[in-house]
């Protein structure tokens, strides 16, 4: 089976969020949830030099997420595709994913006590269509969607 | 219009269920990107970036994505309303169009009779294409002063390049740059004016050598070959460094300076005394890393400087200008592939035409306001601020009665804003048209609800230089908002101007398309036009220039009375020109830096966008923070001479522990008291407005560079 998953390749990335507001317009995740963020690391030494990079926060799709194994009501579940899939109809808000995600990547909706993720558009990918973000909104164009058929899932990559 | 034959857009029409696509032009910036707007029972339900835009290639920033939230905000001004309590009572009622225009009608010709046309100040913010038909409307009523962001924001780079070489030189990525200087701007974020992210983005991929001049560790900065982080302010001073290392190692193309250039010898005199070393003494920047860059940039062709505001906003606004321009001519960059074009616009009647700045009598003309003290500015129709708040409270040179704001909000983005404040509160009469009711609104004695780009017909990118016009599509309607377009084309019958306008705007859009042969209905079924494309120019007809040249020594300057030559001025405000302030201001404030998300005082309301970035921020050094006593995210005040606001500590290591870097235009629309904290962290409260500080040819605030002093908000500070 093909994995379909992010590659953002982050050395590139100007930090200009707009991927973060291209999938606010197709998931319209409530205030406060952010299914991809990007952050401005704190400048350091890299190669001799002071450095500023951003780095981005989006779910990797484990192959063997934990936010799944915590999850008590298997609101959680690996598609056949590899792609993890976060159903907020049975969520029940109680945060055990949030904990269990290694990466920070899962959010909480206080108010409606539900948990957001990226489930990599999949309601668009199973309909011939690219993830909001990957869709060519980026001026770096540093996010794409790829297809293999390796192990992980989001590459996030620096330089 | 193309067929939006690709593939994703038929297959977003048939997923999502929209009935409808629209190709149009954004206009949430100063920018210009092409956008497909997809709607469903006319409400806009998705925007996107037009894949075969030649400005943006389909991708987009977050202002344009987000640009339905603003358009269907809760918050929006939908109808014109009246004030009925004081001035900032926040207490308004709804009025008609016609009792609107009418009253403002009115009040313009009571002291146009009273106090002379000139009593009126018409005035923009950033502009959003509505400049030309603002000093059309201005022209015609009579008043010479129309009060823009042009004294220090995309004004200087148009007048001194007119006096320079004849246009603006834009970057010309299509052809990839080999070596780009990137000075005072961070395109990625802010894609400014002519230019896009994007096509630099992609330039720089393909290889380009890359030099960043900033005080700040931008991204930009980091990826560079060569960082010059330059004392704030002293960009004259840098590149004039340069420029002597040009001259003096002979890198400079010989046989343009030996044809093309006017003034060299008088320049090479003037550049002896910039030497590298002294230059390092002044900018902090090694003499080394100046002759690396100088030769870097001369060495490598082509080469293009992408420039910014930040350079700008200053006392040598107009000669930072002219000394870059200095350095893509000298070094053979200038109207070459891949170098800076003088770019055509297509035949059409420009915003100049459009303007009808001829039409202004000379006897209205000569009483701009400031006119006299900066030439260079009242030549281009452009005024300092200070210079209206003065004849507001003074009432010198004479009164200004009544101020019409259409998109601009002055209370947070014009220098010392305590005597902003004071202007509004004394004006007899002020008319704004904006989406929000902002807290210059609150000062207005009436409010016009002003339409989005998404609710016009226009001609995209008609005031720009890169040559190409898009059209912008109307989508939707959103209550009795109204383009400033129509707005004024309706006020100016009311006002007996009718005979210099049109029964409707289109009629308006077909006037300046004329030249060209079409009409807006057939422009309207075009993706773009673009004018003709051709390079090196001036060999065969010279610059539009008095001389017929590139003139390092402006023959205009001189007819003026300014200084010929650009010349380095130490800040107003600085460790060297104010050692004694310095000690008690013991920090450099520069401000402004942009955010994703915002454009000035813009979209503080738009969830997604101010989601992006909730609080303002001032980037502190952590040493310079330790030292004060702030940790991360620590309310601190800043304070200058003239006042004192807040914002939160940022601790930033990536610039010189000596300078404070903090956000400009902050305020809080989710505070419903009518003035929504203007006054908490709005930069302007610390910055000066005073003439002596300001460049002495074109009257540009010095807003980027001023001295501060930092404290944690409780008190507890170290000292």
């Amino acid at each position: 089976m093909q994995k379909p998953s992010l590659f953002i390749d982050a050395f590139y990335c100007w930090g200009c969020k707009t991927c973060e507001v291209a999938c606010k317009q197709e998931n319209r995740a409530p205030a406060g949830v952010k299914l991809i963020r990007i952050h401005e690391d704190a400048p350091r030494e890299i190669g001799g030099r002071m450095q500023v990079l951003f780095g981005v926060t989006v779910c990797r799709h484990c192959e063997d997420p934990p936010c799944a194994d915590a999850c008590p009501v298997e609101a959680i579940t690996v598609r056949s595709d590899g792609i993890v899939i976060l159903d907020r109809d049975p969520c029940t808000g109680c945060g055990a994913c949030l904990e269990a995600c290694p990466y920070g990547a899962i959010g909480l909706d206080d108010e409606a006590g539900v948990a957001w993720k990226c489930n990599l558009c999949h309601h668009r990918l199973d309909r011939g269509l690219l993830p909001a973000c990957a869709d060519n909104v980026c001026l770096a164009h540093c996010i794409h969607l790829q297809t293999r058929a390796a192990a992980s899932g989001a590459a996030v990559s620096g330089k | 219009m193309t067929d939006l034959t690709h593939a994703n857009v038929k297959r977003e029409m048939e997923v999502y269920g929209y009935d409808r696509v629209v190709r149009s032009h954004c206009r949430m910036c100063h920018g210009g990107c092409g956008v497909l707007v997809y709607t469903r029972k006319g409400r806009v339900e998705k925007i996107a970036g037009d894949p075969d835009c030649p400005i943006n290639h389909g991708t987009l920033c977050s202002k344009g994505l987000a640009s339905a939230q603003l358009a269907y905000h809760p918050d929006r001004l939908t109808h014109p309303v009246r004030r009925i309590g004081p001035k900032g009572s926040g207490r308004w009622e709804r009025i008609s169009w016609d009792q609107a225009l009418d009253t403002i009608a009115e009040r313009m010709l009571r002291y146009k009779t009273d106090c002379g046309a000139e009593s009126i100040v018409m005035g923009y913010g950033t502009g959003r294409e509505n400049e030309a038909v603002i000093y059309r409307f201005a022209n015609y009523l009579g008043t010479p002063n129309v009060l823009t962001a042009g004294h220090f924001c995309y004004g200087p780079r148009i007048a001194t390049s007119i006096l320079t070489c004849g246009t603006n030189p834009i970057v010309d990525y299509e052809n990839h740059p080999r070596c780009i200087m990137v000075w005072g701007n961070n395109l990625v974020i802010s894609n400014p004016d002519c230019y896009k992210g994007e096509p630099f983005s992609v330039s720089l991929n393909r290889g380009a050598k890359l030099i960043a001049v900033d005080p700040r560790l931008t991204r930009i900065a980091s990826r560079a070959d060569i960082w010059l982080p330059l004392r704030p302010g002293t960009d004259a001073a840098l590149a004039y460094g340069m420029l002597h290392v040009i001259v003096t190692e002979k890198l400079y193309d010989h046989a343009f300076v030996e044809n093309h250039v006017h003034g060299w010898e008088p320049f090479c005199r003037r550049v002896q005394a910039y030497p590298p070393e002294k230059v390092e003494e002044i900018t902090w920047v090694p003499a080394e890393k100046i002759r690396q860059a100088a030769r870097l940039f001369a060495a490598t062709k082509p080469a293009a400087i992408q420039w910014g505001v930040a350079i700008e906003q200053q006392v040598n606004c107009a000669d930072n200008d002219r000394l870059l321009m200095f350095l893509m001519g000298l070094t053979g960059n200038i109207d070459v592939p891949g170098g800076q074009v003088l770019f055509r616009t297509p035949r059409i009647r420009n915003v100049g035409q459009f303007g009808a700045h001829r039409d202004l009598p000379e006897s209205q003309r000569r009483k701009r306001l400031g006119g006299d003290r900066f030439r260079l500015a009242g030549n281009f129709a452009i005024i300092n601020p200070k210079c209206v708040w003065d004849a507001i409270l003074e009432e010198e040179p004479y009164p200004v009665k009544m101020l019409f704001f259409i998109s601009s909000n002055p209370l947070l983005t014009r220098a010392n804003a305590r005597e902003v404040y004071r202007a509004l509160e004394r004006v007899d009469f002020m008319a704004v048209s904006d989406f929000f009711i902002t807290p210059t609104a609150e000062m207005a004695d009436i409010v016009l609800p002003a339409a989005t780009w998404l609710e016009m017909d226009y001609i995209g990118d008609f005031w720009k230089r890169h040559g190409y016009l898009l059209p912008r599509r109307k989508v939707i309607e959103v209550g009795e908002c109204r383009s400033d377009h129509e707005m004024l084309n309706d006020l100016a019958h009311r006002v007996g101007q009718g005979k210099h306008w049109w029964d409707n705007f289109e009629q308006a859009l077909d006037w300046i398309l004329e030249p060209m042969g079409i009409t807006w209905q057939e422009f309207e079924q075009m993706d773009y036009v673009r004018g003709e494309v051709e390079y090196q120019k001036y060999k065969t007809r010279g610059f539009s220039t008095p001389t017929g040249k590139f003139e390092l020594y402006s023959t205009m300057l001189e007819k003026w009375g300014c200084d010929p030559l650009p010349t380095y001025r130490e800040p107003p405000e600085s460790p060297v020109s104010t050692p004694e302030l310095f000690k008690d201001y013991p920090y450099i404030l520069i401000t402004g830096a942009r955010q994703p998300g915002f454009f000035h005082t813009e979209n503080r309301q738009v969830p997604w966008l101010r989601e992006l970035h909730p609080d303002p921020e001032v980037q502190i050094h952590p040493e310079t923070a330790r030292r004060e006593g702030i940790r991360e995210g620590d309310w601190v005040t800043i304070e200058s001479p003239r006042g004192r606001v807040r914002q939160r500590a940022w601790l930033f290591a990536g610039m010189d522990p000596r300078i404070v870097s903090a956000q400009h235009a902050w305020w809080f629309p989710e505070k419903r008291d009518p003035g929504h904290g203007w006054a908490e962290s709005n930069i302007n409260l610390l910055t000066d407005n005073a003439y002596e500080s300001c460049d002495p040819a074109m009257g540009a605030t010095s807003v980027r560079t001023l001295l501060c002093r930092i404290a944690p908000e409780d008190g507890k500070g170290a000292s």
